[in-house]
């Protein structure tokens, strides 16, 4: 009883600051959805509007469409991280010369701003200035125009994307990968599995946790793209990159609807939260046993 | 009380021993549930139920209240026997 008191009491300053950086403005965001307000308006009250800007929102053809790339865009970079940071975790697992600093500078990117990565990135997408169009134009005849061309600049960004988060992913998976017990390996291999029976068999299942932990923080992460795809192609061309973060920007910040922005935000926060659950019934949530 | 089928993995569920963590019977659903789940899964389908009156049967006619009825009964029903 006193351990448990004690816990409550260590427990409580981080409850506190949940509560209040991250409760209460969800609150306050899901009460402004809920309410007509453009503060900058000639009539900058907040006005009851019951679920009129959900209503808005849902035949919204331009959220809608961001909804789509969004998708495309957090399946895309989830996938590549996943498949990339695997394979960096296992190379990190062996040793090779200069291991130590490929894996500082492989983890560089991890400590940089977005909006500084989508600078880099710009820098070096820009034609006739940067250097990956200098590069494809000389090796493979490619011009590569973000600025004109939907199909290069949805791809440029999950490059960018992948650049920027695989290290998070490759430093999870070799923490992952470091804590398995070497018994059912040797086993397997005195049993005669070959690499690929014990990566589905053995290594894929232990660390399934730790690659569904990782999708979850990457899949919120990715839905929320708002700064570096901002910085590199502000949302163009057309609405090709106009993820729903950049969508709510540009509907919350230049137009200051803060209402309906609002709204958008409760529904993205809803659908994140829904795409996350979906991932842990179908991969590890306990199953119901059937008798009779 | 709860019937487990399957093991996993033991910091997914680190909080079991408190009373809303605990499965506590088999219901329709097909995974293991608390009141909380079942709770968490009613508010997931008002939602999607009502974004989806908004936009396919409200124009017709039908009042978003008919929606937050069906909702709130098929709450009753998960939150019973889910």
């Amino acid at each position: 009883m006193q351990s448990k008191t004690l816990g409550w009491l260590l427990l409580a300053p981080t409850l506190i600051i949940l509560f209040f950086f991250g409760v209460v403005p969800f609150l306050y965001v899901l009460w402004v959805s809920f309410h007509q307000w453009n503060p900058f308006a000639a009539d900058p009250g907040m006005s009851f509007n019951w679920a009129t800007n959900y209503r808005q929102v849902v035949f919204d053809a331009q959220f809608m469409a961001s909804l789509g790339v969004t998708a495309a865009f957090v399946f895309f970079a989830v996938v590549s991280e996943l498949i990339v940071g695997y394979l960096l975790a296992q190379a990190f697992m062996k040793d090779f010369p200069g291991k130590a600093i490929f894996r500082t500078i492989h983890t560089l990117p991890l400590i940089m701003a977005p909006i500084i990565v989508g600078s880099i990135w710009k820098l070096m997408t820009t034609p006739s200035i940067g250097i990956i169009p200098h590069l494809l134009h000389n090796w493979f005849g490619y011009d590569l125009n973000i600025g004109q061309s939907a199909a290069a600049a949805f791809i440029v960004t999950i490059i960018m994307d992948v650049w920027h988060w695989t290290p998070l992913v490759t430093l999870t998976l070799i923490a992952a990968l470091v804590s398995l017990p070497p018994d059912p390996f040797e086993q397997a291999q005195i049993d005669g599995a070959n690499k690929r029976q014990i990566f589905w068999h053995i290594t894929l299942p232990m660390i399934r946790p730790a690659i569904l932990a990782t999708v979850f923080i990457r899949l919120m992460d990715a839905l929320r793209t708002v700064d570096e795809v901002l910085m590199l192609t502000g949302g163009g061309p057309g609405s090709a990159t106009r993820y729903v973060g950049v969508h709510i920007y540009k509907e919350v910040f230049p137009r200051t609807n803060y209402g309906y922005g609002s709204a958008i935000s409760v529904i993205v926060l809803y659908l994140t939260i829904v795409a996350c659950w979906l991932l842990y019934v179908s991969l590890i949530a306990p199953r119901t046993s059937k008798k009779g | 009380m709860s019937d487990k089928t399957t093991s996993v993995d033991p910091l997914l569920h680190f909080d079991e021993d408190s009373p809303a963590a605990a499965p506590d019977r088999p219901g329709f659903l097909p995974i293991e549930t608390n009141w909380f789940d079942r709770i968490f899964i009613s508010v997931v389908i008002w939602v999607a139920l009502s974004l989806f009156w908004f936009r396919f049967i409200e124009p017709l006619g039908p009042s978003i209240w008919i929606s937050n009825a069906i909702a709130l009964a098929l709450a009753v029903l998960i939150v019973r026997k889910g």
